[in-house]
C-alpha cells in the first residue's frame, strides 16, 4: 500500500553533525511530561523509562551496526518505526524525526544506503549518550 | 494513584482490566504507567503471540493493540483474537500512526472496535478506553435484552410486525411473529397471504374492521381466528398502533401478534362452566335468569308478553332412589334432550346487551334451562296468548311419553308444568318463577302429568297455604323431613318394647309441629309421598338400631286411611324392609279408630294382606270413635292404643278408669295388646298397671326424640335403672329382675 510522499520537515536537512549537550539532544518538554507522570518521583518513573530506553537503544544500535555492510530496508524500517516513537517519548526529537523520515523512505520503496544507516547510528549514539548522562548525573 | 474514574462512567468496573500490546518497551512502559495512574489495571504483552497466549488465560475488559509490530502484527493478532471463544465481542483499540489511513482501514477490517493515534495523550486514551468499555457494555446489554425479548415473545407466543401503506414489501414480521402465524422464518409475507389464513366467513368482517381502523387511523385490537397452513386452528390477538408521516397522515401500523388460543379456550371453558349445567349442557339457573331478565326488558320495551314454564319431573326421587344416581343422571340428560327439542332452543352464550330495537334477536334468548335437581325452566321470549305457552308445555309432556331406557330397563317419566306469563302473572323474573312454581304445584296436587297456567285464585287457596304446600312438596326432596321416636315401655320389665315414629319437618331451621302440616298433607294428597318416605325411613332406622344395640321390636308408623286403599302399599313395605334387610314385623302400622271405621270396607283387604306378610296393625286413639265391636273381632289387628284423654283423667274422674278397664278387658278377650298413650305421671302409670295395662308411652318415660338420643336414653337411663318409674311397678310384680337384665343385655 503506497502512501503519498510526505515532505521532510525543513529542519531535518541537513542533519546536525556536531555532538550536542544532553539538554539539546533531549527535549526538555518531553522530559517534563515524563516527570508529570510521577510528580513527586516516588515511583521513579523517569529513571525507569530512561533506563528501559537506554537498554533497548543499545541493543538496537547493535542491530543497526549489523546492517551497515549490506543494509536491509525492511529490518531497518521496522527498527526505525520502533525507535521513532520511543525516542519521541523520551524527548530525543532529532533522532525520532530522522527515524520517521527513514521509515517513510523505506515505506516508499527507497533502497537503504550505508551512509543513511551510519547517520542514524550517529544520532542514536548521541541520544544514548544524553540519556546516560541524565541517568548517571 | 488515586484518580477517581471520570464521572459519567459509573457503570464501569472499578478498575477495568486492559491488555496492553506493544513491541516498543518504552511505549509499553509509559502507556502502562499512564493508564494505571488513570484507574486501569494493566497486563502487558510485547508481541502479538504473547497477547494471544495471555487472552487464552483470562479475558480482559479491553485490549489496546499496537498496529505495527514484528512477528504477528496488530492486524493479524486482532483477527486471531476474534476467533478465540469469548473474545468475539471483546473491545479492541488499535494504536496506529498519525495519518496512517491504511492502518485505520485495515484495523476495522481486522475486527478492531476502534483506533487511536499513538501519542502521549494519556487522558485522551483513557477517555477513549472508557467510552469503548461503556459501549461494549451497552452492546452486550442490548444483545442480552434482544435475546430475552425474543425468548419472552416466544414464550408468550408473540411477535411484532410492521406494515407500511403504499409499500410493496408487504408486512414485515419478526421471526417470532412468523412462527405465531405458522410461516417459515425467512418467508416473505404479504397482507393478502396473511388474510388467506382467516376462514372465509370471518374474513369479510375482519376486513371491514381493518378498513374502518385504517380510514380513521385508530388502534387495531382484534382477535382473529386463523387456520394455519398445517391445519391447526388458532386464535391470534392483533394489536397495532398507527404511525403517521410528517404530514400527519397515517403511514402504516406497528404492532404485535399473539397466539391467545389457550387463553381463549380457557375463558370459553370458564364462561361455559359458569353459565351451563355440566350434566345436561343446558343453560343453568344463572344463565337462564340472565336471559329471562333480558327477555323481560325487551318485552317491556316492545310491549309483548313472554312466558316462563317451570317443568318438574313427577316421582323423580323414586327413580333416583331405586335405580341409583347414575341412572337418575342418565334420565335427566335424556329428559333435557327431549325438552330442548320442544322450543327453538339457543345454546348461544349471551352476556352482552341485546341490541334489538324492533329486531327479532330476543328470539335467540329462547331456551330450556335446568334450575337444579329435576327442575327445568323454559323461557319463551315472546308469546301472544296463554295458548302458545300451553302448546309448548303439551309438546313437552308428549315428548316425555315414550319410555326412557335406563340400564336395559324401560322407565316412564312424567312431568308437571306450571306456566306464568309476563306481565300478567308477574313483573320480575322472581315473581314469575314463584308463580310458575305455584301453578306447577297445583298440577302436582291434582294428580301430576299436566299443565296449569298461574291464576291468583288457583284452587281457591290462600297464598300462604299455597306456599306452605309448595314448600312441603319440596320438603321430601330436600330431606327436610325427619322422624322422631317415642319408646313404648313394658313397665313390668322396665324395658323398651318398641317405638312410635312421629314425623317432624325442619323448615328453615325451625321444627314445624305435625299438627301444622299433616292435615295439609292429607288434604292435598302429599301425605302419600310423605308416608312412603316415613316407611322407608323407619325401616332404615330399625336396621340401624338392630346393629347398634340389637333392636328386635317394631317401629310403628302412622298411616292415613287412604294409604291402606293403595294397592301398592304391601309391595312398598316389602321393598322398604327387604332393602335394608330387616323382617317385615320391624314395621307396625297405626291407623286411627276414626279413620278405620270410616273406610272400613276399603281397608280390610289391605289389612289382611299386611297381616299375612307379618306387618302388625295397631288402632290408634282407641275409645274416641265408634267402633263396631262386631268388626273389631274379625279385623286382623294386634294392638289397641288407649287414647291419651282417658289416661290424662285417670285418678281424676272415675269414668276414665272405667273406660280404660273396659278397653283392657275387651283387648284381653280379643287377644290384643293394650298400649296406653300420654302417660306423664307415676300415678297414671301405677293406676294403668293396676288395671292390667303394662305397655305405655308418654313423657314420663321419654318424649319423641331423634334416634341417637333414644339410643343414649336407653344406655344412660334404662340400662342403669336410674329413672323414677323404674322399680315401682316392678316391685309390685316381684322379681322381674331376670327379665329386666335380659332386656338390658338385648339392648346393649
Amino acid at each position: 500500500m503506497q502512501h503519498p510522499s510526505i515532505p521532510l520537515p525543513p529542519n531535518m536537512s541537513p542533519p546536525p553533525t556536531l555532538p550536542a549537550s544532553p539538554e539539546s539532544v533531549l527535549d526538555e518538554g518531553a522530559l517534563a511530561r515524563l516527570r508529570e507522570l510521577d510528580p513527586d518521583g516516588r515511583h521513579g518513573v523517569v529513571t525507569r523509562v530512561l533506563s528501559t530506553y537506554e537498554k533497548a537503544l543499545a541493543r538496537q544500535i547493535e542491530q543497526m551496526r549489523a546492517e551497515l555492510d549490506s543494509p536491509r530496508g525492511e529490518v531497518l524500517g521496522a527498527l526505525a518505526h520502533t525507535l521513532k516513537s520511543s525516542s519521541a517519548s523520551v524527548g530525543a526529537v532529532a533522532f525520532s524525526r530522522a527515524c520517521e523520515a527513514f521509515e517513510q523512505r523505506m515505506r516508499q520503496g527507497a533502497t537503504a544506503q550505508t551512509h543513511d544507516v551510519a547517520e542514524l547510528i550517529r544520532l542514536a549514539e548521541a541520544a544514548l549518550a544524553a540519556v546516560r548522562t541524565i541517568l548517571r548525573g | 494513584m488515586t484518580t477517581a474514574p471520570t464521572s459519567g462512567f459509573d457503570d464501569l468496573p472499578e478498575r477495568p482490566q486492559v491488555l496492553l500490546v506493544d513491541d516498543d518497551e518504552v511505549n509499553l512502559l509509559l502507556t502502562a504507567i499512564a493508564l494505571r495512574e488513570r484507574g486501569f489495571e494493566i497486563a502487558e504483552a510485547s508481541s502479538g503471540e504473547q497477547a494471544l497466549a495471555a487472552l487464552a488465560e483470562r479475558s480482559p475488559d479491553v485490549v489496546v493493540l499496537d498496529a505495527i509490530m514484528p512477528g504477528l502484527d496488530g492486524f493479524e493478532t486482532c483477527r486471531a483474537l476474534r476467533k478465540l471463544p469469548g473474545s468475539e465481542n471483546l473491545p479492541v483499540l488499535m494504536l496506529t500512526g498519525l495519518d496512517d489511513d491504511a492502518s485505520i482501514a485495515r484495523a476495522y477490517e481486522a475486527g478492531a472496535t476502534d483506533f487511536f493515534v499513538k501519542a502521549a495523550q494519556w487522558s485522551l486514551l483513557a477517555g477513549r478506553l472508557r467510552y469503548l468499555l461503556r459501549s461494549a457494555r451497552t452492546r452486550m446489554e442490548l444483545e442480552r435484552r434482544k435475546s430475552e425479548l425474543a425468548r419472552a415473545q416466544d414464550l408468550a407466543r408473540m411477535g411484532s410486525f410492521e406494515w407500511r401503506r403504499n409499500e410493496k414489501r408487504g408486512v414485515m414480521l419478526s421471526v417470532e411473529a412468523l412462527r405465531v402465524c405458522g410461516f417459515g422464518s425467512h418467508e416473505d409475507v404479504s397482507l393478502r397471504k396473511m388474510l388467506r389464513l382467516v376462514p372465509a366467513d370471518e374474513r369479510r368482517a375482519l376486513l371491514r374492521t381493518l378498513h374502518a381502523c385504517l380510514r380513521q387511523s385508530t388502534v387495531v385490537a382484534v382477535d382473529v381466528p386463523l387456520v394455519l397452513r398445517d391445519g391447526r386452528q388458532r386464535v391470534v390477538r392483533v394489536e397495532a398502533e398507527p404511525e403517521f408521516n410528517e404530514h400527519g397522515h397515517g403511514a402504516g401500523y406497528t404492532g404485535i401478534v399473539q397466539d391467545v388460543t389457550d387463553r381463549r379456550q380457557a375463558e370459553d371453558k370458564i364462561r361455559h362452566l359458569a353459565n351451563f349445567d355440566s350434566l345436561t349442557g343446558l343453560p343453568n339457573r344463572r344463565q337462564l335468569i340472565w336471559r329471562a331478565e333480558r327477555a323481560l326488558e325487551v318485552a317491556r320495551r316492545m310491549q309483548h308478553q313472554c312466558a316462563l314454564l317451570l317443568i318438574d319431573l313427577d316421582r323423580f326421587k323414586n327413580i333416583n332412589d331405586t335405580l341409583g344416581h347414575s341412572a337418575g343422571d342418565d334420565l335427566l340428560v335424556e329428559v333435557a334432550r327431549r325438552l330442548r327439542a320442544c322450543v327453538r332452543h339457543s345454546d348461544q352464550m349471551m352476556e352482552g346487551a341485546i341490541d334489538s330495537v324492533g329486531g327479532r334477536s330476543h328470539r335467540a334468548l329462547e331456551a330450556v334451562g335446568r334450575l337444579g335437581g329435576d327442575e327445568f325452566v323454559a323461557l319463551l321470549p315472546e308469546v301472544t296468548e296463554d295458548h302458545d305457552a300451553e302448546a309448548v308445555a303439551r309438546r313437552m309432556l308428549e315428548a316425555l311419553r315414550d319410555p326412557i331406557f335406563l340400564g336395559g330397563q324401560e322407565c316412564f317419566v312424567t312431568a308437571s308444568v306450571g306456566v306464568a306469563i309476563y306481565p300478567r302473572d308477574g313483573q320480575t323474573v322472581v315473581d314469575l318463577l314463584r308463580n310458575a312454581d305455584v301453578a306447577m304445584y297445583s298440577v302436582k296436587a291434582q294428580g301430576k302429568n299436566a299443565t296449569a297456567v298461574y291464576s291468583p285464585h288457583l284452587a281457591g287457596r290462600g297464598r300462604e297455604k299455597l306456599e306452605l304446600e309448595s314448600a312441603l312438596f319440596r320438603a321430601i326432596e330436600r330431606n327436610e323431613l325427619v322422624l322422631h321416636y317415642q319408646p313404648k315401655i313394658d313397665v313390668r320389665a322396665s324395658r323398651m318394647v318398641g317405638a312410635e315414629a312421629l314425623m317432624r319437618w325442619e323448615r328453615g331451621g325451625k321444627l314445624v309441629p305435625p299438627g301444622d302440616f299433616i292435615p295439609l298433607a292429607e288434604d292435598t294428597g302429599l301425605i302419600v309421598p310423605l308416608s312412603e318416605w316415613a316407611l322407608r325411613e323407619a325401616a332404615r332406622q330399625a336396621r340401624v338400631w338392630q346393629q347398634q344395640f340389637g333392636f328386635n321390636d317394631s317401629i310403628a308408623v302412622n298411616l292415613p286411611t287412604h294409604m291402606f286403599e293403595r294397592s301398592d302399599l304391601v309391595e312398598h313395605i316389602h321393598q322398604c324392609v327387604t332393602a335394608v334387610n330387616v323382617p317385615h314385623r320391624a314395621i307396625r302400622l297405626e291407623i286411627t279408630e276414626d279413620n278405620l271405621m270410616k273406610e272400613l270396607q276399603n281397608v280390610i283387604p289391605s289389612l289382611h294382606r299386611l297381616n299375612e306378610i307379618g306387618v302388625e296393625i295397631a288402632i290408634d286413639d282407641f275409645g274416641t270413635g265408634y267402633s263396631s265391636l262386631a268388626y273389631l273381632t274379625t279385623l286382623p289387628i294386634s294392638e289397641l292404643k288407649v287414647d291419651r284423654s282417658f289416661v290424662r283423667d285417670l285418678g281424676i274422674t272415675p269414668q276414665s278408669s272405667a273406660v280404660v278397664s273396659a278397653i283392657i278387658a275387651l283387648a284381653r278377650a280379643l287377644g290384643l295388646r293394650v298400649v296406653a298413650e300420654g302417660v306423664e305421671t307415676l300415678r297414671q302409670m301405677e293406676v294403668l298397671h293396676r288395671l292390667g295395662c303394662t305397655v305405655m308411652q308418654g313423657f314420663l318415660f321419654s318424649r319423641a326424640v331423634v334416634p341417637d338420643e333414644l339410643a343414649r336414653w336407653l344406655e344412660q337411663t334404662v340400662l342403669p335403672r336410674k329413672a323414677p318409674w323404674i322399680g315401682s311397678a316392678a316391685e309390685n310384680e316381684g322379681g322381674p329382675s331376670a327379665e329386666l337384665s335380659g332386656s338390658v343385655r338385648r339392648y346393649r
